[in-house]
């Protein structure tokens, strides 16, 4: 019995991995499990060749599955952008899991992240017995990834230091590590290359530097472009959380669900839903996460506060948390937005009057 | 009598790749008459296209003499297959016709169908109109989206032209429209008569020509053309057809007027595409060219675009295409690729590429003798019914906005002057606003005729050309006043479109603003359209609800905007308020509103860092408004200029309050005595390091004014009381007086 919370996808989903490769009579670039297009099918759900049923790994739109796809069969590195909870991370694993049938080399790229847990590390106490050698030297997920020609992931790599960063300009332009230390350096095989995560939008990390940004092809992963999409992936999620937390769900969490999601939309578009008033964008993102946390707020709020009633009061205080994240420029924009817009919907009342009290 | 071999050829309008086929089977087939899809009374103006000095984009432009409104355009490019074809045809000296309809044809189908507006006809192109189905506007194009391209051009180089089998592309393409049309029911009356009179129009030229003939026409119509009819019951068919008399002649157009979102209904998508693929078609390196220019104009803009990233866009877009299962790059491939590898992922940064690379700004020219500009004969048609002569020597005019006439002559002479015909100046601008009559004075110039003309490319007529060249103004407009100045032109000049367009650029120029000097500058240019919309018979709703919204938005911005300012900027935002003050109470917005702007006002006398000036500015507009009591105002006074308020701060706040309120003072008894009891408790040194802003706010009343607040603070009959008459040599006063100014000139110095 396997007792992990969560097992790698490639083992999750082998059995559409293994149903695609046996269909899959296209040409694969090299070191490839699958052809591009089978990878696609992966990604996007259908059908394998021998009718196996594929799931949907990701929702949105397929040509920027097949730029990340082509990206990759290109040999050249894939940077998937986008903010918080527009799953990069999830479209990094199944990419890797589809192409290499692996997904397990992987850096968490943080502020602490220094050069040994990129190129390599050394084991000390070889060191000190044996001088420089093979033998002490400690390979990271990147090393074995371009000693096997395997995919190597890197996640939110603009999280870690500047410098840090640099030093994988020339493994991705010359495909080649040198070890100054044993005055050798290895080679990639074919087959590998490197699939970064980063957030656009988050404040405080370390800009790419653009010999490093020119390097990669960018795919930004966009949050979901339909209102019914989004009300049911927080739907599903608040359902899971509130579980999870043993909290209870009012009946009329889906009605607060839409409402909050209209207002998250439409100040993160910069119009309101009929496309009638522009607006100005508060700085922070109103990502789909952050929908999901100011609805699991308000549950708890309801829970333990409120008696079980769900409404704009208990959410109204999460809601001014994620929409005004500079205390000056944002909170002028949700005023704004307060007067021209909420003000005019009777059915927005209870919201329009929580707010300005929050505010 | 000769009989002679048609040839169909079903082309794509403005499709490069249709243009390249077709010139080449013309070629091959050596026509001796080439028959186009066009009316057939503009068939004499055809070779003109052919002539050095025609630059395309051009169009034909045929109109009813007595109704310019009406016109009807035939843009051709310089990859249109039509115009290959003339070209074609003139150098090899075949003959040249159109054969559809007649234009009037067109006119009357216009006035037939309710649903075309007048304004809106400018869109249309014979078969190709808004309402009519995609797969009719565009089989082509239908093809290709069935086939999951999003390019029609890129379908046709990959499916047509890479055929590994070279041969009848035209025949591949008449046997998909034969599918597409298979089975339809009956057409519509007035397709139904294009497609007879082009029938009867090729039988025709078979029976004159000895030798082959071309016939060119949207891919649609091919099959219908091919099938034989009976010659009675297409003559049937068009009996009754209006014959009209129209003029019709040649005019400039422009690139992003071919493009589909502009209005024309068999345009295309990427007018700068079309012509990249045109002038590159028979190279191989068509798609780099196409990434080098992207290239090329996002470093213009100020991006950084390197060599090598052109590489890895072009092998992305390979290996796209590669994907897809395509044969090569389109335009998606090369679009998606460019995102990717020279945008950084930025789906956005292609809508700044998007205007200058896919719409281009090409202007086409016209040789200087073809026939008569529909828009002189517009001015001219104008000046009849203005009862307007163009005399050369100056001459006032003086017209009344409230009869008809005086109206449609003010009218004409604004439009004339947004088109740069200065005919007409406004003598007494600004101060006719918000009156019924206007003055000019009216000098004609032969150069205007010249400007005029020029003019042909914004539209046809007076009206819409001047509504398309303010639109073309307003989209490049900056700034939220100068948006409100040509809204205001725009009324003024009766031009419905642009002043449409100008609000809603206003509006989303509005949101997105948040600088609070130029919200609050843009409103007194709005109160002014509002209350000369009297005048004007202009529709003001939905400026008025604009004007609320950007009330609304000032007043949230004012507080902000009004801190810790230096001088000038403090006086500058202080102006704004005043007017933008002034503009609201003249226009009386709704309750809700006019407290919004008031609380604006109270937010900025109550913020701590709001500077003094404005603070005080504010609590004289609000005192105005009675939001303030007299003794409210009083305390405030005393609290902002009491002795621990450092000098200059309750100088700028006295100044602020009281620099157009000087001779409120005289009438308002409970402000008058603020100010006293607030005079009277300082004491003497504090007065006296007051004096100079006292100084400087009863600066600006008159002597008269002066004497009757000294009245209205001593009492009627008074004077000035005996003992403070000054002594005619000054004397003693005057040295004493001078002992105590040198300490305090010495301690400003000090402290300057």
């Amino acid at each position: 019995m396997n007792a992990a919370i969560r097992l790698p996808v490639e083992q999750a989903y082998a059995s559409e991995l293994q149903a695609l490769a046996r269909g899959d009579d296209r040409q694969k670039p090299a070191g490839w499990s699958l052809s591009p297009q089978a990878v696609l099918t992966y990604l996007l759900g259908g059908k394998a060749g021998d009718g196996t049923p594929v799931t949907p790994k990701y929702v949105g739109r397929r040509r920027l599955m097949e730029t990340a796809v082509a990206t990759l069969a290109t040999d050249r590195a894939l940077l998937l952008l986008g903010v918080p909870g527009t799953a990069k991370s999830w479209v990094s694993e199944h990419l890797a899991a589809a192409i290499m049938g692996d997904s397990t080399l992987i850096v968490q790229c943080t502020a602490g992240t220094d050069e040994n847990q990129i190129r390599y590390g050394w084991n000390y106490a070889q060191l000190l017995a044996k001088g420089p050698s093979q033998e002490a030297l400690v390979p990271t997920p990147l090393y074995r990834a371009m000693q096997t020609g395997k995919l190597c992931r890197l996640e939110e790599l603009t999280r870690m230091g500047s410098d840090v960063q640099d030093t994988l300009i020339t493994v991705l332009s010359e495909k080649m590590m040198p070890i100054p230390e044993l005055n050798t350096s290895i080679y990639a095989q074919r087959g590998f290359n490197i699939i970064a995560t980063a957030n656009n939008r988050d404040k405080g990390v370390n800009e790419l530097s653009s010999a490093l940004k020119r390097r990669f092809n960018v795919v930004v992963l966009p949050l979901p472009e339909d209102m019914a999409e989004e009300v049911a992936i927080v739907s599903k999620r608040v359902d899971e959380m509130a579980g999870g937390l043993d909290l209870p769900v009012p009946k009329n969490v889906g009605e607060e669900i839409a409402r909050v999601l209209t207002i998250f939309r439409e100040l993160r578009s910069g119009a309101t839903a009929d496309g009638k008033v522009t607006l100005k964008t508060p700085s922070g993102s109103l990502s789909t996460a952050e929908a999901i946390a100011t609805m699991v707020g308000g549950l708890s709020q309801a829970a333990w506060f409120d008696s079980g009633k769900l409404g704009a009061e208990g959410l109204a205080a999460s809601l001014v948390g994620a929409i005004v994240k500079d205390p000056v420029q944002d909170k002028a924009v949700l005023e704004e937005y307060l007067e021209t817009v909420l003000k005019k919907r009777p059915d927005y009342a209870g919201y329009y009057a929580a707010l300005n009290a929050a505010i | 009598m000769g009989h002679s071999d048609v040839a169909y050829f079903g082309i794509r309008h403005h499709g490069p790749g249709s243009a390249d086929s077709l010139v080449q089977a013309l070629q091959d087939l050596q026509p001796v008459a080439v028959l186009i899809e066009g009316p057939i009374d503009a068939s004499a103006l055809l070779p003109l296209l052919a002539r050095p000095e025609m630059q395309p984009p051009v169009a034909l432009l045929c109109y009813p003499e007595e109704e310019p409104a009406s016109t009807s355009f035939w843009p051709f490019a310089e990859f249109s297959p039509e115009y290959q074809a003339v070209l074609w045809a003139v150098d090899n000296e075949a003959a040249l016709r159109f054969i559809d309809l007649p234009s009037s044809a067109r006119f009357s189908e216009a006035a037939v169908d309710g649903a075309e507006k007048v304004d809106a006809d400018e869109a249309k192109e014979p078969s190709e109109r808004d309402d009519v189905a995609p797969h009719r506007r565009d089989p082509i194009g239908t093809l290709a989206r069935a086939a999951g391209y999003e390019d029609g051009e890129s379908w046709w180089s990959d499916i047509i032209e890479q055929n590994p089998e070279p041969g009848p592309i035209f025949a591949a393409i008449s046997d998909a429209m034969m599918t597409l049309r298979d089975g339809e029911g009956s057409i519509a009356q007035y397709e139904a008569q294009r497609e007879a009179h082009m029938r009867l129009e090729i039988a025709a030229a078979r029976k004159e020509f000895d030798g082959p003939i071309a016939v060119v026409c949207g891919a649609w119509h091919v099959p219908a053309l091919q099938a034989t009819h009976p010659q009675k019951s297409d003559e049937a068919l068009l009996k009754g057809i209006a014959r009209r008399k129209s003029t019709m002649t040649w005019a400039p157009w422009t690139g992003p007027r071919l493009a589909l979102g502009y209005g024309y209904g068999a345009g295309v998508v990427a007018p700068g595409w079309c012509k990249h693929l045109w002038r590159t078609r028979g190279r191989r390196d068509a798609a780099t060219l196409w990434l080098a220019m992207i290239a090329a104009v996002l470093r213009v803009k100020g991006h950084l675009v390197s060599t090598a990233s052109l590489i890895e866009a072009e092998r992305l877009a390979r290996t796209l295409a590669a994907i897809r299962e395509r044969p090569k790059p389109g335009f998606e491939e090369l679009r998606d690729a460019a995102i990717a590898a020279l945008f950084n992922g930025e789906a956005l940064l292609w809508a700044l590429v998007e205007a200058e690379l896919l719409l281009g700004a090409d202007v086409g020219e016209i040789p200087p003798d073809t026939p008569l500009a529909p828009l002189i004969e517009d001015l001219q048609r104008n000046q009849k019914a203005a009862r307007l002569k163009p005399e050369a020597l100056e001459r006032e005019l003086s017209v009344d906005l409230r009869s008809d006439s005086g109206l449609f002559r003010s009218t004409l002479l604004h439009r004339l002057n947004v088109l740069g015909v200065r005919w007409g100046k406004l003598t007494d601008a600004g101060r006719s606003r918000g009156t019924f009559r206007e003055r000019w004075t009216l000098a004609w110039e032969p150069e205007y005729a010249v400007r005029l003309v020029e003019n042909l490319i914004y539209g046809p007529t007076i009206e819409k050309a001047a509504n398309g060249r303010l639109i073309q103004m307003i989209e490049a407009a900056a700034t939220l006043d100068t948006l409100a100045a040509l809204v205001q032109g725009a009324i003024t000049a009766g031009l419905s479109e642009a002043s449409t367009a100008g609000l809603a650029a206003l509006e989303a120029r509005a949101a997105r603003s948040s600088e609070c000097l130029e919200i609050l500058a843009s409103v007194p240019p709005l109160a002014d359209i509002i209350r000369y919309g009297e005048a004007r018979k202009t529709e003001t709703n939905r400026l008025s609800g604009l004007m609320e919204r950007l009330i609304v938005e000032g007043a949230i911005a004012l507080p902000y905007a009004a801190r810790d300012l230096d001088e000038q900027a403090a006086a500058t935002l202080a102006s704004a308020m005043r007017k933008a003050d002034e503009a609201i109470r003249l226009v009386e917005p709704g309750e809700d509103v006019l407290n919004g702007w008031r609380n604006g006002l109270a937010a900025v006398l109550e913020g701590s860092r709001a500077t003094a000036l404005l603070a005080g500015c504010a609590a004289h507009l609000l005192y105005e408004a009675g939001r303030l009591s007299a003794e409210a105002a009083a305390g405030l006074l005393g609290r902002r200029l009491s002795p621990g308020t450092p000098v200059a701060e309750a100088a700028g706040f006295f100044e602020g309050f009281f620099s157009t309120a000087g001779q409120r003072l005289i009438y308002d008894e409970g402000l008058r005595g603020a100010v006293d009891s607030w005079l009277k408790s300082l004491d003497e040194d504090a007065f006296i390091a007051h004096l100079p802003l006292l100084r400087r706010v009863f600066s600006n009343l008159d002597s008269m004014e002066r004497r009757r607040l000294i009245e209205a603070v001593l009492g009627r009959a008074a004077r000035l009381p005996a003992g403070l008459t000054p002594t005619p040599d000054g004397g003693e006063a005057w040295r004493r007086h001078l002992e105590r100014l040198g300490p305090l000139l010495m301690a400003g110095n000090g402290n300057g």
